[in-house]
């Protein structure tokens, strides 16, 4: 502890006795105090002025236009999905209608032909019907005039055997139609 | 005398021979010199290293040295606009020294370099300096304007003096408010821990009752962490508001 007096007098230094005084306001060691606020406050301000705040204004407009560039990527690829869905919902749109279409000509060459082969089944049911008619007809006429013959053959029969007389055959035909009336 | 509670104020030489002479005054390297150092090179490495990464996602210190960034931005922004913008240095480098130093100071057995009036008013002083060369810079003559508010005549011949008084009080209020809050705190802690010692050394049920002051010490060490940033913050919104005068002058903001 070889210190001179005047520096213990002139900035209170410790050791001897309790310096007196309220020490913030002690003046003499206001020179030291200015003098390295200085070289402090002015180290700091450079340090945060040339290096520091660069670097972090730096990294934080970075990030923010790392966030716009993905969220614009982001919004991009909505779009590309969004476009892509449109496509597939136009396709699939177009190939149901083609399947209709297709469905609908495939529906209608079978109703074609269905009506095809029912007009020519009809047609040649008709003709059986009409053939079977002729037929029929034919034979009535010819059953009738079996029953007419019959007729006038039971007709002289019986005229013979009740009368004794021979009747020709003609005229029991016609006595037989006057009663029959054709 | 460690019961003495403002011998933590004292700002005493490390090293007995002065450094160099400024103007006949004797420059020492004292405690208060060593915790300036401290305080700056721990603010540059933090705010400089935090970011040596420069992630995009960031780590939790970067993420803090960003948020310190942006805090301060945020505030010359709104405070100032957009052109005070080109004191964000300025206005970031007092808000980091003032910060750092509180928090510093609150280190037990540290010095609290904000607690001596020398050094707030010299900030003070820079601020209101920086103020006033920027508003003539900007308006020339026309900064005077400053001191006349839009009010009839006979009211100026009131006001004006008031707005002078109030202008040229702003290096006192600006550097007293520091400087008593950071002193009053260390003082307070100091008095308790003071008691603490006494009633711990007289036995009995007197140590028994010392942990009453303990545990006023934690709480009180608490809000004095919290002084700590306020009185930084407010410091810098006031540096803010007192720019955006010499910028804007009453006009608009």
């Amino acid at each position: 502890m070889a210190e001179t007096p005047s520096t213990s007098e002139t900035t209170g230094a410790p050791g001897g006795h309790e310096p007196a005084g309220f020490p913030p306001f002690k003046t003499e060691t206001f020179p030291s105090q200015f003098f390295w606020l200085a070289v402090t406050f002015a180290f700091l301000f450079v340090v945060l002025w040339r290096v520091a705040g660069p670097r972090i204004a730096g990294t934080i407009s970075a990030r923010r236009g790392q966030i716009n560039a993905d969220l614009g990527s982001a919004q991009a690829a909505r779009g590309d999905a969004d476009a892509a869905n449109g496509a597939y919902q136009t396709a699939l749109a177009g190939a149901k209608a083609r399947a209709q279409a297709l469905a609908e000509a495939n529906r209608k060459t079978i109703t074609d032909e269905i009506d095809r082969a029912k007009a020519a089944a009809d047609a040649k049911a008709q003709e059986d019907v009409a053939k079977a008619e002729t037929r029929i007809a034919e034979m009535r006429v010819a059953a009738r005039a079996e029953v007419s013959r019959a007729a006038s053959d039971a007709a002289v029969q019986i005229v013979a055997r009740l009368t004794g007389e021979t009747v020709g055959t003609d005229d029991a035909a016609a006595a037989v139609r006057s009663v029959t009336g054709n | 005398m460690a019961l003495n509670p403002m011998e933590q104020f004292e700002v005493k030489p490390l090293i007995e021979q002065p450094l160099l002479h400024i103007a006949g005054h004797p420059i020492f390297f004292t405690n208060q010199a060593l915790l300036m150092i401290i305080v700056t090179v721990a603010s540059a490495l933090f705010l400089t290293f935090a970011m040596s990464r420069r992630a995009l996602v960031p780590s939790r210190t970067q993420s803090m040295a960003e948020m310190s960034y942006e805090f301060v931005a945020g505030m010359l922004n709104s405070a100032a606009g957009e052109d005070g913008l080109k004191f964000f240095p300025f206005v970031f480098t007092i808000f980091m020294f003032v910060l750092f130093s509180n928090f510093f100071g609150m280190i037990p057995g540290s010095f609290t370099v904000t607690s001596q009036i020398a050094v707030t008013f010299a900030l003070a002083s820079l601020v209101i300096l920086t103020v006033i060369v920027v508003g003539f810079a900007k308006h020339g003559i026309g900064f005077l304007r400053l001191f006349v508010p839009h009010a009839p005549l006979p009211l100026l011949f009131l006001l004006v003096p008031i707005e002078l008084i109030s202008f040229l009080t702003r290096p006192i209020s600006l550097s007293v408010r520091l400087f008593a809050n950071m002193l009053a705190g260390h003082t307070m802690l100091a008095v308790f821990g003071g008691f603490v010692v006494l009633l711990g050394g007289a036995g009995g049920i007197l140590s028994v009752l010392s942990l009453a002051p303990m545990a006023l010490i934690v709480a009180i060490m608490l809000l004095e962490l919290l002084v700590a940033f306020l009185q930084a913050y407010v410091f810098a919104i006031l540096t803010c508001i007192y720019l955006n005068e010499a910028l804007h002058l009453h006009d608009h903001h």
